[in-house]
């Protein structure tokens, strides 16, 4: 093997970025379900890493890791093809190996698992104490569960890491600025959510965003990190006094081509709150979920005639206003949220008991998390919370 | 799993009928029938929501979606008969003002 194609090999290895220290119960469906379907008493998925193997997951043996050079799978790996030794023992490659000689295995089989671009990153094996060979169906059985174990070892760490580079895009800390404080939940119904939230304080002027890209995962995840990275771009116009519905159109109109190509649409509802006074703008972009909570418990719901973003090309949207006194409390939030509810259409009662109830914003969003948890959300529960102090 | 009804009628005019839930799976189904309604000559589409017991965002973004071939085609996408859970998405999207939901499936093209 080349050392360019090794050193490619290893770097595919790395970015599945697999955690030795927990199981991997995908891939322990699998090798429990090989021995099983193949009649053997041992399947691993191996990884070779390095100098060393280690296996994703082992059933039918403990084993932790092995020198790469003692393994069977290191020569399925440099073949990148499928290898089957009906009896090693008489195997001049492998009759050698420790696991033949003190560990009695004569049977092996293991096939490559390849990631998106073609490298070999794992094997699938099974191994047995007898010699053996594969009729046609076994090999069939065995090509699928390889097919398998390779999709659940590639696409889940992708997902994985989609979904950690999609939290990070989050606000990473809740803001606490005199007499004021927000904070921020995100609960994924898959790995990566096609839900989004940011907010950010720049010159005494806080600026909240909520969006709700149509779909779920990491399609959905796309287009929302380009929505929330256009709507940056108008924080300064914003900041300066500019009409929310006229930055809001400006970005619809600039996202429309995309939108539209990727035959999605997202609803929206961003804000910007005067933080000495509590004078608060708004537009919606048929999102029609955000409860302003005053402090006495009365809910005033924030909504517009406004449609989502992609749906209409000529299409404007309008700011709208309203104060946010000392104790009032702003939600907003992703109609994730209405399917916890036992009546998501009377929304308004259940939520203005949950933000009533709650003595501040952390605590609200815990209660909601357990709900999201407690009920199994379908869909992505998404929330910032607003809490004004009292005078 | 979802079925979906459809009925061809005089004068360009498709009635949809999606019975059950237009989620995420579905929706791809129903925005393919639209699709290939109207390219048919079916410009004129009635989705009847009667009998769709649940509507989420891909559900809705393939009615819109259908809405978007019709009228370029010349024709229209009219909605009827939503239940009170399915209204809700439409009203809260705001959309219930380009859609807005006729009472009967025969007469939905009458305005």
């Amino acid at each position: 093997m080349g050392t360019s194609t090794e050193e490619r090999r290893q770097r595919a290895v790395e970015s599945l970025a697999l955690d030795e220290t927990r199981s991997h119960d995908r891939l322990d469906r699998i090798t429990r379900l090989a021995r099983t379907a193949l009649g053997v008493p041992i399947s691993t998925v191996t990884v070779i890493d390095g100098e060393r193997a280690w296996f994703p997951s082992v059933s039918g043996i403990e084993l932790t890791e092995l020198p790469r050079d003692q393994t069977f799978c290191d020569r399925t790996h440099s073949d990148g093809d499928t290898l089957v030794v009906p009896d090693a023992t008489v195997d001049d490659r492998f009759k050698h190996l420790p696991v033949v000689v003190e560990g009695g295995i004569r049977f092996y089989a293991g096939h490559p698992l390849r990631d998106h671009t073609g490298n070999v990153v794992g094997t699938f094996c099974v191994y047995d104490s007898e010699a053996r060979t594969f009729d046609a169906d076994e090999q069939t059985t065995f090509e699928d569960l390889a097919a398998w174990a390779e999709l659940e070892l590639v696409a889940t760490t992708e997902m994985t890491q989609a979904g950690r580079v999609q939290a990070s895009l989050l606000p990473s800390r809740p803001i606490r600025v005199d007499g004021w404080s927000v904070d921020g939940l995100c609960v994924p119904a898959l790995a990566v959510g096609g839900d989004f939230y940011d907010y950010g304080v720049a010159q005494d002027v806080l600026h909240l965003g909520l969006g709700d890209v149509m779909g779920k995962g990491t399609g959905a995840a796309l287009v929302g990190a380009g929505v929330r990275a256009a709507l940056r771009g108008t924080h300064a116009a914003v900041t300066a006094g500019v009409d929310l519905g006229i930055t809001a159109t400006q970005v619809a109109r600039s996202l429309l081509p995309d939108l539209e190509r990727s035959e999605t649409f997202v609803t929206l509802l961003e804000a910007a709150v005067e933080l000495d006074d509590g004078y608060l703008r708004y537009v919606d972009a048929g999102a029609g979920l955000a409860l302003l909570v005053r402090a006495d418990g009365t809910p005033v719901a924030l909504g517009s005639d406004d449609r989502p973003f992609g749906v209409l090309p000529d299409d404007h949207w309008t700011e709208h206003s309203e104060q946010i006194g000392p104790g009032d409390r702003l939600v907003l939030f992703s109609d994730g949220l209405l399917d916890l509810l036992d009546d998501p259409v009377d929304w308004v009662p259940p939520v203005a008991d949950l933000v009533s109830a709650a003595p501040d914003g952390v605590s609200l969003l815990r209660s909601i998390r357990r709900l999201a948890l407690h009920r199994t959300a379908l869909d992505d529960v998404t929330v910032v919370a607003v809490f004004r102090d009292s005078a | 799993m979802i079925e979906i009804e459809v009925d061809r009628r005089e004068g360009g005019i498709g009635v949809v009928v999606p019975k059950g839930r237009l989620n995420m799976v579905s929706a791809r189904q129903l925005k393919e029938l639209l699709g290939e309604l109207v390219s048919s000559g079916a410009t004129r589409v009635v989705v009847d929501l009667a009998e769709t017991t649940f509507l989420d965002s891909s559900g809705l973004g393939a009615i819109i979606a259908g809405l978007k071939s019709a009228r370029q085609a010349g024709g229209d996408l009219r909605i009827a008969r939503p239940t009170a859970t399915v209204l809700t998405v439409f009203q809260l999207t705001n959309m219930d003002k380009v859609l807005r939901p006729r009472d009967d499936v025969d007469t939905a093209f009458d305005d």
